[in-house]
């Protein structure tokens, strides 16, 4: 299926921006960090988005099938 | 009656004191160790210290209200004129309308309205702009051999920086100057500052409703239209969104205004810091503008209030609390920097909570890294001979305990 999405923990501070945006993507663990629960939950603009509202650059996304970056 | 002034001085628990004001490493640090929930009688609120209870405590923003300044029921200190208290209450009535004094649910949206204008990417687009504004500036000044990196570089740049965000025409830019100047006085101990501040505060919404009704109809790329577009949307009322416009100006300006100073004053100690910068201003800029924010963060601590009652390290923190966080000593904790006092330009992973964490995570940190990164990228290009111009002893801080601001930075490179 279609996207690759990582969160890296070294740099989410918790903004909670990407949950807020794809909530049926992103959700925060008991760290109050963001995890993917499903890459594609939702469309893969409002995926990008969410990416880009992350004020740390923490959330980076491919496409599965071709290892492309779609984000950064 | 002496032998009370002595105790007076003495007392730990005295915030305000002269060496902890010139330097809260020691005393924080200290109690980071020893007793990192404190709670300090004397200031009637909790102290946090360690790295992992402020990231702790900034991720659970049900758990702690940032309502802080309308709640406050207490005497401004330090003391104002008496005639000025009616202004004092004024000026928290218009401050309980910023941003960041929401709580969720109303926050979110608020944030998120704003949110988009500020992104790491958009912030890059602003570097060009920043880079012209920081060169301008240096070009002013570099003939004449010595500056004060306040009035010379810091104070003014993040004020054009704004001001353009702002969309304000270039022949109102003077009059935006002064205000912002005005709006400084937020953070002083002058028995007349409200004064000050009521007329900075007046003034920008004098100048910026009627900008609000044109941007409404006309949206720009500015920051005005975003507000105004998030009014039309039921977001935002006119008050809030002219205080936000103002917070925009008062909270980029003084905070920006330190990370210059500070990360300079921290170049000028560490010649060795210094000199490496200089030999790839380009490639360190960055790691290096995060280890300023680091060593000697522009804003030492911010408050919470309890919501809920909670459990923190034996202690109870009870419902309706303050809380004071200094990331000034939590960026110095030893369980997560390795050799922490030392200022090392290179550092990697930097993980620094000089931006808070959470739902509340600075607002403008991408603006601030592209100011911080292009102003030491600049001095080290172009003021490689760099050098304080005073002792050591004769600089000075703000006696604030939010703000680590110098009141001066002297420099020369002739």
């Amino acid at each position: 299926m279609g996207l690759r999405i990582t969160v890296d923990h070294g740099l989410c501070v918790g903004n909670a921006q990407c949950v807020g945006l794809a909530p049926a993507v992103f959700q925060h663990n008991e760290n109050r960090q963001s995890e993917v629960v499903d890459p594609d939950a939702a469309p893969e603009d409002t995926v990008l988005k969410a990416a880009s509202y992350c004020p740390t650059g923490a959330i980076r996304v491919e496409d599965a099938r071709t290892g492309e970056t779609l984000f950064p | 009656m002496a032998s009370s002034a002595t105790a007076a001085a003495a007392d730990p628990d005295d915030l305000f004191a002269p060496e902890v004001i010139a330097d809260p490493y020691t005393y924080f640090g200290r109690l980071r160790e020893t007793d990192p929930v404190h709670w300090n009688p004397r200031a009637e609120m909790w102290v946090l210290t360690r790295h992992e209870d402020l990231v702790w405590l900034l991720r659970h923003h049900e758990l702690f209200s940032s309502a802080v300044i309308s709640t406050d029921k207490r005497p401004p200190h330090p003391p104002i004129d008496p005639a000025d208290r009616p202004l004092f209450d004024d000026v928290r009535e218009f401050r309980a309308d910023q941003l960041v004094e929401k709580d969720r649910p109303p926050h979110q949206s608020m944030r998120a309205a704003v949110h988009e204008y500020f992104t790491p990417q958009a912030m890059e687009g602003w570097r060009p702009f920043v880079r012209r504004a920081v060169a301008e500036l240096l070009d002013e000044v570099e003939p004449q051999g010595r500056m004060d990196v306040l009035e010379a570089l810091a104070a003014p740049l993040p004020v054009r920086v704004i001001t353009q965000m702002m969309g304000v025409p270039e022949e109102d830019r003077d009059h935006l100057r002064e205000l912002a100047d005005k709006l400084l006085y937020i953070n002083r101990g002058e028995p007349d500052r409200m004064r000050h501040l009521m007329t900075g505060i007046e003034g920008m919404i004098e100048y910026v409703s009627p900008k609000v009704d044109v941007r409404a109809e006309t949206p720009g790329d500015d920051f005005i239209s975003v507000l105004a577009q998030a009014e039309k949307q039921g977001v935002f009322t006119r008050h809030q969104v002219l205080v936000n416009t103002a917070l925009l100006l008062f909270a980029g300006h003084e905070t920006t205004m330190n990370l210059i100073c500070n990360g300079t004053l921290a170049f000028i100690r560490h010649p060795d810091q210094w000199e490496r910068l200089c030999a790839d201003p380009g490639g360190l800029a960055r790691t290096a503008t995060e280890e300023c924010l680091r060593y000697d963060p522009p804003v030492k601590s911010t408050q919470r209030i309890a919501a809920a009652d909670v459990e923190r390290r034996g202690k109870t923190i009870r419902k309706g609390d303050r809380l004071r966080w200094f990331m000034a000593a939590a960026n110095r904790d030893p369980r997560v920097f390795e050799d922490p006092d030392r200022f090392d330009i290179g550092r990697q992973p930097n993980t620094h909570v000089s931006f808070g964490a959470g739902i509340h995570y600075c607002l403008g940190a991408s603006l601030a890294r592209v100011e911080g990164q292009e102003v030491f990228r600049a001095l080290a290009e172009r003021l490689p001979a760099l050098r304080l111009e005073v002792e050591p002893g004769e600089l000075s801080y703000q006696p604030s305990i939010q703000f680590r601001s110098l009141t001066s930075l002297p420099v020369a490179w002739d």
